[in-house]
C-alpha cells in the first residue's frame, strides 16, 4: 500500500508550522550558510576569473606561438615570419582578437638612471581588446599606430629612471644581424597598471618602427585571444598543425603560478562549501533528533494505526526536505541578491598596497556560476537527507508501545 | 466453530527486563475471543491488561505463546505486514493522544481510509456521516487541540471505527473523562458492538466500563484470575 505523497507534504508542511520556532531558527541556518556560501564562492569565482584574465591580458593571450628557441634566448633572432595576410585559422566566433609582436630584451637610459626591460612592438589597434594596454589607465597619450616610434613606458619606471613624459630616452637593444642598435625615443605617455610589476617590465613602441630599428621583417610571437578559455585546447592544436614548425603554448603553459592559483581555487570553493555544509548538516541532525524525540508519542500512535514504519520514515524525510528546500530556495535568493549588490565589486582598496603588490586587482567583482548554485543545493540536498536519515530510523527505531507509555 | 473465533491466544507469556530483573507481564495466558463480544479486561495496575492487548494489536512481541487474529498468526508476519493488518482490520483507542494534532478532526477520520487508498469524495463522506452519528459532526473542522477529552476519545472512535475493522481495541479509554462523558463513550461502543457487530475488547479500571461489557475478564500477576459473561447486566 502506497502512501500518498499529497498526504506526507501536507503532514509535513503542517507539521513544519507546528515547529515553528525551531524549523525558523533552523530555516534561517540554512538560509544564511546557503546566501553565504553563494556570495564567498562568487567571489572566489570573481577573485580566480580576474586572475586569469590578469594573466591572459599580461601581453600572454589564451596561447601563445613563439619560435622553439625564443624561451631559451628572448632576442630578434629568435624570430618568424608571417605571410602576408595570414589570419589564426580559429573559427571567428570564438576568437576576441589576435596580433603579432616584436619583444626584445633592451636597456633604456635616461640622462640618470638605466634600466633593463623588454621592449615591445605593437599594433595599438589590436591591443584594444587583446591585452591590458586596452584598459589601463594613461597619462599622456597612447601610441598612434604600428609606425609610432614613440615609447610608452610604465609609471613605475619613470619614477625609477627620474624623467618625465615628454624627455627622450636612449634605447639599446640587439638587431637582427647580431649588432647593438642605439636609439632615442620620445616618452609620450606612462601606463599605470594594477600592480607595479607589469609597469617595471615593459615599455612600448610601434611594431614596425621597431622593426626597423632591428632591420627585420619578422615578429617574435602571436598572441590569440579566445572568448572563452574553453577553446584554448582546441585553438592550440589548431595552431599548432598550421604552423608546424613554431612552439604553440596556452596560458596555463605560459603562467603556470596562476593556472595552479586557478587550480586551487576550485578545490577552496568545494572545502569551503564542505566546511560550511557539515556544519550545517550537524546542526540539522541535532534539531531533528530533538523534534522526533519531542514527537515520539506521536509516531508510537501512527504505528498502532496502521502506518508502516517505511513511511514514518519517508514523512520525517519528506518533513526535513520541506525544510531544507525552503531554507535553500531562500539562501540561493539571498546570496544572488548580495551577488547583485556587490554587482560593482567590494573595493580592496584600503588594502590596496598589499593587494597591488601581490599583483591582483583592488576591486573584486563576484562572478555568479550556474554551475556553482547547483553543486551548492544538489550536495546540501544529498547531505541533508544523509543527515535526516538518522534521526528518522531514530523514528522508528522506539517500539510503539514503548513509545505511548511515555508520559501516560 | 473457528470462523467465529476473531482472536486467539496460546499460552501467550511475556517477560519483560526491567533493569535486568525479568518481569512476568502475561504468564502462559489462553484467551479466545468471538465474533461480536465485547470484553473487558480488568485487574490490578501491572497485571497484564495492557500487554494482553498490545500483543493482540501486534504491537509488541510474546516472548513465547501465540496469537491469531481473525485467521492470521501473527508470528507469520513481518513489520509491515502488522501494520497492514492493524490498518485494515484493527481500530485501536488509546487513554490520550490518539489524534494527530496538526489535523482536524474530520481529516483525522480520514487519514486511516486516506492511508488504505479510499477515494477523496467518498472518504470525505464517510468521515462526515461516521462524525455525525456520533453526535460531533459539528465538530469536523477543529484541531484535536480545540476539543475536549471527551470529544477527542469520540474523533478516536470515529476513527477507529470508519473502516469497519474485525476488532477494537481501547486501553483505558476512559480514563480522562469524566463519568457523563465516560457514559456517552459507552453508549456509544455498546452501539457500535452491537449495530455493526465491531468485537471490542479494552482494558479498564472503571466499573462503568465493565458494566457495559457482556464478559469481564480478570487478571492478576499476567494470569487470569476469573472469565465471566455478564448476562444479567446486558440486555
Ligand atoms: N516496556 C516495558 N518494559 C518493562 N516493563 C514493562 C513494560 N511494559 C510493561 N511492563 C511491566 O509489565 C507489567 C504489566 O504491565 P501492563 O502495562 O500490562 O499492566 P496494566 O495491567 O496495563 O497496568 P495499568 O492498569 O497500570 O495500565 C507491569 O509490571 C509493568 O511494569
Ligand atoms: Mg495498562
Amino acid at each position: 500500500m502506497k502512501m500518498p505523497l499529497i498526504l506526507l507534504l501536507q503532514l509535513g508542511w503542517r507539521n513544519l508550522w507546528r515547529q515553528r520556532r525551531r524549523n525558523f531558527m533552523l530555516l534561517a541556518a540554512i538560509l544564511v550558510a546557503v546566501g553565504g556560501v553563494v556570495l564567498i564562492n562568487s567571489l572566489i569565482r570573481g577573485f580566480q576569473y580576474d586572475m586569469m584574465e590578469d594573466a591572459v591580458e599580461n601581453l600572454t593571450g589564451h596561447v601563445k606561438v613563439l619560435a622553439p628557441g625564443y624561451r631559451d634566448d628572448p632576442s630578434i633572432v629568435q624570430g618568424f615570419e608571417l605571410a602576408d595576410g595570414w589570419q589564426p585559422s580559429v573559427p571567428t566566433a570564438e576568437l576576441e582578437g589576435w596580433t603579432r609582436r616584436v619583444r626584445v630584451p633592451a636597456v633604456v637610459m635616461s640622462e640618470r638612471e638605466t634600466r633593463g626591460l623588454n621592449l615591445v612592438g605593437i599594433d595599438p589597434a589590436d591591443e584594444r581588446d587583446l591585452s591590458f594596454l586596452g584598459t589601463v589607465a594613461m597619462s599622456g597619450e597612447r601610441l598612434r599606430d604600428a609606425d609610432d616610434s614613440h615609447i610608452v613606458l610604465g609609471r613605475e619606471l619613470l619614477t625609477q629612471l627620474d624623467t618625465k613624459v615628454g624627455r627622450r630616452v636612449v634605447v639599446i637593444t640587439q638587431g637582427a644581424d647580431g649588432l647593438n642598435r642605439e636609439a632615442g625615443f620620445r616618452v609620450i605617455g606612462a601606463f599605470d597598471a594594477e600592480g607595479t610589476a607589469l609597469e617595471k617590465a615593459f615599455a612600448f613602441t610601434g611594431r614596425t618602427a621597431l622593426q626597423r630599428l632591428l632591420d627585420t621583417d619578422a615578429v617574435t610571437e602571436i598572441s590569440v585571444r579566445l572568448t572563452d578559455d574553453a577553446h584554448s585546447a582546441e585553438a592550440s592544436a589548431e595552431l599548432a598543425r598550421e604552423l608546424p614548425s613554431l612552439q604553440v603554448m596556452d596560458w596555463r603553459q605560459l603562467e603556470p603560478l596562476a593556472a595552479a592559483m586557478f587550480e586551487y581555487s576550485d578545490a577552496a570553493i568545494f572545502v569551503w562549501f564542505l566546511i560550511v555544509m557539515i556544519a550545517l548538516a550537524f546542526g540539522l541532525v541535532n534539531t531533528l533528533i530533538t523534534a522526533v524525540m519531542e514527537r515520539v508519542r506521536e509516531f508510537g500512535m501512527l504505528r498502532a494505526i496502521g502506518m508502516r514504519p517505511g513511511q514514518i520514515v519517508l514523512q520525517v524525510l519528506v518533513e526535513s526536505t520541506l525544510v531544507m528546500l525552503l531554507g535553500l530556495g531562500g539562501g540561493v535568493v539571498l546570496g544572488m541578491g548580495l551577488v547583485a549588490y556587490f554587482a560593482d565589486g567590494i573595493d580592496l582598496s584600503a588594502w590596496a598596497q598589499g593587494v597591488e603588490m601581490a599583483g591582483l586587482r583592488s576591486v573584486l567583482v563576484p562572478r555568479l556560476m550556474a554551475e556553482d548554485v547547483v553543486l551548492v543545493t544538489t550536495l546540501s540536498l544529498v547531505l541533508g537527507l544523509l543527515g535526516s536519515a538518522y534521526p528518522a530510523w531514530r523514528a522508528v527505531s522506539v517500539k510503539p508501545l514503548d513509545a505511548l507509555r511515555r508520559g501516560t | 466453530m473457528a470462523d467465529d473465533v476473531v482472536v486467539v491466544c496460546r499460552q501467550l507469556s511475556r517477560i519483560y527486563d526491567d533493569d535486568g530483573v525479568p518481569v512476568n507481564a502475561l504468564d502462559g495466558v489462553d484467551f479466545d475471543v468471538t465474533r461480536g463480544d465485547f470484553v473487558s479486561l480488568a485487574g490490578p495496575s501491572g497485571s497484564g491488561k495492557s500487554t494482553l492487548l498490545n500483543l493482540i494489536g501486534g504491537l509488541d512481541e510474546p516472548t513465547s505463546g501465540n496469537v491469531v487474529v481473525d485467521g492470521t498468526n501473527l508470528a507469520d508476519l513481518d513489520q509491515s505486514q502488522r501494520s497492514d493488518l492493524r490498518l485494515n482490520k484493527i481500530g485501536f483507542v488509546f487513554q490520550s493522544y490518539n489524534l494527530i494534532p496538526v489535523l482536524t478532526a474530520r481529516e483525522n477520520v480520514e487519514f486511516i481510509m486516506q492511508l488504505q487508498g479510499v477515494h477523496a469524495a467518498e472518504r470525505h463522506r464517510r468521515a462526515i456521516d461516521m462524525l455525525s452519528s456520533l453526535g460531533i459532526g459539528d465538530l469536523g473542522d477543529r484541531r484535536p487541540g480545540e476539543l475536549s477529552g471527551g470529544q477527542q476519545q469520540r474523533v478516536a472512535v470515529a476513527r477507529a471505527i470508519v473502516t469497519h475493522p474485525v476488532l477494537l481495541l481501547a486501553d483505558e479509554p476512559s480514563a480522562n473523562l469524566d463519568s457523563k462523558t465516560t457514559e456517552g463513550l459507552l453508549d456509544l461502543l455498546r452501539t457500535i458492538n452491537r449495530e455493526h457487530g465491531v468485537t471490542i475488547i479494552t482494558a479498564t479500571h472503571d466499573p462503568m466500563v465493565m458494566s457495559y461489557a457482556r464478559r469481564r475478564v480478570h487478571l492478576k500477576d499476567g494470569r487470569i484470575e476469573s472469565d465471566e459473561r455478564a448476562g444479567a447486566l446486558t440486555v
